[in-house]
């Protein structure tokens, strides 16, 4: 795995602009002298890097697509009846064709390579400052790697009324290659926004490495609706960071779906840095075949008067396999917090595995915080009350698989994004039950 | 509230923190492998085991400490540390109750342990353990007339080879970790427990442990074997002086649960806990795992309100179809302790079952922490599990923790895990000041019935000193 190591941080950006120098070196530094996560590093227990250690991803696509009519790739993210603002990325590079250029008034979207000097100081002193490298190795990484990206911001007490929807879309390249992602939000006090962040692939076997991050500032009494739905491919590899800021008063709304993979690795980590914050944050893991995802959710509670609420769920099916690690740290000065996690999984198969570790650490002591986890499969109760009304057991099994999850589905503010998803799911339980 | 009074109370003293002024044979500081044979030859011991310490030793030689755990502490000097200390005229084996010296059992007698046969408290023999070696064990009589076996395992290891041989080490293996390998290398006695086949073990079996030489480590090996259709309820209690160095206790305890049969294992731990400034106090990094065959029953419980740091997972393996493991807990830490305890449930065979109820208090500037891990295996069907992990805080300068893992690989297992943290009421303290209680007596209700589930799974005699030692440790922490 040394080698993939060394060998991540020699491919440099391609076209990077010279100002973000500094930012890929202090990475660089970052993921040399960090050891490459193994099975004993305890964040990783229950993943292994081994699909990356052939190094074979560690390549670019080309930034000129095959695709001559690029309105062919729609079909594969769009999302019916959704009006949006839309930021399309293919295999890592912008595409203007596929992009809203309109923005509403208030929002300010701003590519990395558009960015002015005024800008680009604005943007240096952001990225980074959320996300801390030295504890998640590919966060240095993707500070290495860094050369496009989005920077958005929300003007103070604006409301952005259309959700902003940002496809990271990868095609099949006749080599493995890896993608660079990279995304910057403030929202200033009292701004509110939805942002979607969609990742999908075209392709049956999607040769691709995505390295993920996104650094989420919600300044006083800021909202924002985050969904970021990891949709690729099982074959593509994934491994993804969401780091948010939180400020006095603020929420943090966030909704995570993601299906499984080769490799598949998510890091969400909520920081509560002012009092009276709010984080609602609710997931869904799907991996089948031989899949494999791994979320692992930290809330940092550093300040009084925050609140946590936290739902993930999982269905595991065949012969994949779930981690969930979910962390909640109560600081010392983080007096009346109250936090509660809730993990529930079901196991569909005799070769499915689950893997959950809620986690407090708490060193306040007028605090509220409860966690549980639950491993089960579908109670045979519910399935004979289904079949007693004439439905098939198979029927029956995927009712209920669906219903587990939607659940948290039913949470989510965007009916159209409702919508899109459900289909989606159902069709997943329904060729399980075949 | 009379904040000086809770003072006086939280610094209250150590009961058992004196030194028995006693002549002792103890080896210098140091481990070689002329140690372990001097070990070894010291308890006449067959080649096969001598064999088996060194290839423990081997192993541990290259084995690291575990840093995982989350507890810091100053690293342990192994070389600075006794291996073996004995009180002279004791190390020759164990010797009829008035052969004993007086001192020792003045010692005893402090520490309110019965070891006159004739003294109250009756119906409980006692293993008495300083040091190093096994003093005297109580009752002896009476057990072989139900053919049960209760002795110093270095006399068992003369009596009954072919049970050591076959048991030894089958449950933690000598390079299952890092202390464990130092025990089975140095270990010098404990407690060694048979009971034959449909035989009700007919009173509580009882070690007590007795650090009393400075400088030392204790490596005491228990093994308990319940053979098919039996019953045993066994105790554990320790104390240690007080003393400004840390001193190291590694255990090994190994229990087998044949078919049919049920162990239940009680621990009192009160080993040194260190002063309010953190100085001192033992180093309590124990390995204990039993195995139960099919429907066999293993319980752990366990009151950790001493040691300085405790590190500590007393675990089940459900090998058989329809066994049981129980795990009930009462973690309580103040000052400067540290304690990363809980258990391991691996479910192996169908219909197993296990039940972890764990209690932390945290108090002073302790940080205290619940690990645990449940396993279900590809072959466990309809194994179940409930996990209830429930902490409180007491002050703002402490911390309570869990970090439980759960692995499931078998769909008809059902796993569920609850786990929350609190402090004490204003509420609840203000319904018992209200009725006439002082506010002491009201914190020690409210936590005494946050640990009842745990309690009431004690043996009689130990539920009284449990609740006891709470009120010692805790009184007054709240204000």
């Amino acid at each position: 795995m040394s080698d993939f190591a060394e060998a991540a941080v020699a491919l440099s950006p391609q076209n990077s602009p010279g100002w973000l120098g500094e930012l890929q070196q202090q990475g660089r530094n970052e993921w040399q002298v960090t050891p490459l996560p193994t099975r004993k590093t305890e964040a990783w227990k229950y993943t292994s890097l081994h699909p990356l250690s052939s190094g074979d991803f560690l390549r670019w696509a080309p930034a000129k697509n095959k695709f001559t009519d690029v309105n062919r790739l729609r079909p594969f993210y769009a999302i019916e009846g959704l009006d949006a603002a839309r930021l399309v990325f293919i295999n890592g590079h912008f595409n203007a064709a596929l992009s809203s250029s309109d923005f509403a008034e208030g929002l300010e979207v701003l590519r990395f390579a558009e960015a002015d000097e005024a800008q680009r100081q604005v943007i240096q002193e952001s990225l980074g400052s959320i996300a801390d490298r030295s504890e998640h190795p590919f966060a240095a990484l993707n500070d290495s790697w860094i050369e496009e990206g989005l920077f958005i911001r929300v003007a103070a007490n604006t409301r952005i009324d259309k959700p902003l929807h940002v496809i990271y879309l990868t095609t099949e390249q006749a080599e493995a290659f890896s993608v660079q992602q990279r995304l910057f939000v403030e929202l200033e006090s009292g701004a509110e926004l939805s942002l979607i962040e969609h990742f999908a692939s075209t392709e049956e076997a999607q040769n691709s490495f995505t390295n993920a991050l996104t650094e989420l500032r919600l300044q006083a009494n800021a909202r924002l609706h985050h969904y970021r739905l990891q949709l690729e491919e099982e074959q593509a590899l994934h491994i993804g960071g969401v780091h948010v800021d939180l400020q006095r008063d603020a929420l943090y709304d966030g909704f995570h779906l993601g299906l499984g993979g080769r490799l598949k690795r998510i890091d969400v980590v909520v920081n509560h840095n002012g009092s009276g914050a709010h984080c609602d944050l609710n997931g869904v893991y799907l991996p089948r075949h031989e899949q494999h995802i791994d979320y692992h959710t930290c809330i940092e509670h550093r300040v009084p008067h925050c609140t946590t609420e936290e739902n993930f769920r999982g269905i595991i099916g065949e012969r994949a396999r779930a981690v969930f690690n979910g962390r909640i740290h109560i600081h010392k000065d983080a007096q009346k917090t109250n936090a509660q996690l809730n993990n529930r999984n079901l196991l569909t198969s005799r070769e499915a595995e689950i893997d959950t570790k809620p986690e407090l650490e708490i060193y306040a002591d007028d605090v509220q915080c409860a966690h549980g986890a639950t491993i089960a499969q579908l109670e045979e109760k519910s399935l004979y009350y289904l079949q007693s009304r004439g439905i098939a057991r198979r029927e029956a099994e995927v009712m209920l698989s669906f219903g587990f999850i939607n659940e948290l589905i039913n949470r989510v503010n965007e009916p159209a994004l409702q919508d899109y998803l459900r289909p989606i799911l159902s069709e997943l339980f329904v060729e399980d039950a075949r | 509230m009379a904040e000086t009074q809770i003072d006086e109370r939280l610094k209250s003293d150590y009961e058992a923190g004196f030194v028995t002024d006693i002549e002792s044979e103890t080896l210098p500081p140091g481990l070689n492998q002329e140690v372990i044979e001097f070990i070894s030859n010291k308890k006449n011991e067959p080649d096969w085991l001598l064999e088996w310490r060194l290839r423990a030793y081997e192993q541990w030689r290259e084995m690291q400490e575990p840093q995982w755990a989350h507890v810091h502490y100053p690293k342990v000097d192994f070389d600075a540390l006794s291996y073996y200390s004995a009180p002279k005229g004791v190390g020759e084996g164990p010797k009829s109750l008035d052969e004993v010296d007086p001192e020792l059992l003045r010692t005893y007698e402090k520490l309110g342990i019965p070891l006159h046969e004739q003294e109250v408290l009756a119906g409980v023999a006692v293993d008495a353990v300083f040091d190093s070696v096994s003093v005297t064990t109580t009752f002896r009589e009476k057990l072989h007339e139900a053919g049960v076996i209760f002795c110093p395992i270095s006399e068992a290891v003369h009596e009954y080879p072919e049970l050591i041989k076959t048991y030894l080490g089958s449950v933690v293996p000598q390079r299952d970790n890092f202390y464990a390998a130092l025990n089975s290398a140095v270990f010098s006695d404990g407690s060694f427990v048979y009971i034959p086949k449909g035989v009700r073990c007919p009173m509580e079996l009882s070690t007590y442990f007795r650090i009393n030489e400075a400088k030392t480590g204790q490596f005491e090996r228990t093994l308990i074997i319940a053979d098919e259709g039996s019953y045993v309820s066994y105790l554990e209690g320790c104390t240690a002086p007080m003393r400004d160095e840390n001193q190291l206790h590694a255990a090994v305890v190994e229990l087998v649960a044949l078919k049919d049969a049920e162990i239940k294992y009680s621990t009192v731990q009160n080993w040194y806990p260190g002063d309010s400034e953190g100085k001192g106090g033992i180093y309590n990094f124990v390995t204990k795992r039993g195995v139960c065959h099919d429907n066999a029953k293993i319980s752990w419980t366990q009151v950790e309100t001493g040691s300085a740091v405790t590190w500590k997972y007393p675990s089940v393996v459900l090998r058989g179809d329809n066994s049981t493991g129980e795990f009930y807990s009462v973690a309580l830490t103040n000052n400067y302790q540290q304690a990363d305890t809980g258990t391991k449930m691996i479910h192996m065979g169908k219909n197993t079952s296990s039940t972890i109820v764990s209690k932390g208090i945290s108090a002073g500037k302790s940080q205290n922490a619940y690990r645990g891990l449940v396993r279900m295996g590809p072959n466990a069907e309809n194994a179940r599990n409930y996990t209830q992990c429930d902490s409180m805080l007491i002050g703002d300068a402490c911390g309570a923790h869990t970090f439980p893992y759960i692995e499931s690989k078998n769909p008809s297992a059902v796993v569920e895990h609850e786990a929350s943290t609190s402090k004490v009421s204003e509420d609840q303290l203000y319904l018992c000041r209200q009725r006439g209680l002082d506010p002491e007596k009201a914190v020690s209700l409210i936590v005494n019935g946050f640990c009842k589930e745990v309690f009431r799974e004690l043996p009689m005699e130990f539920a009284v000193e449990a609740g006891k030692l709470l009120e010692v440790s805790l009184e007054g922490s709240v204000g």
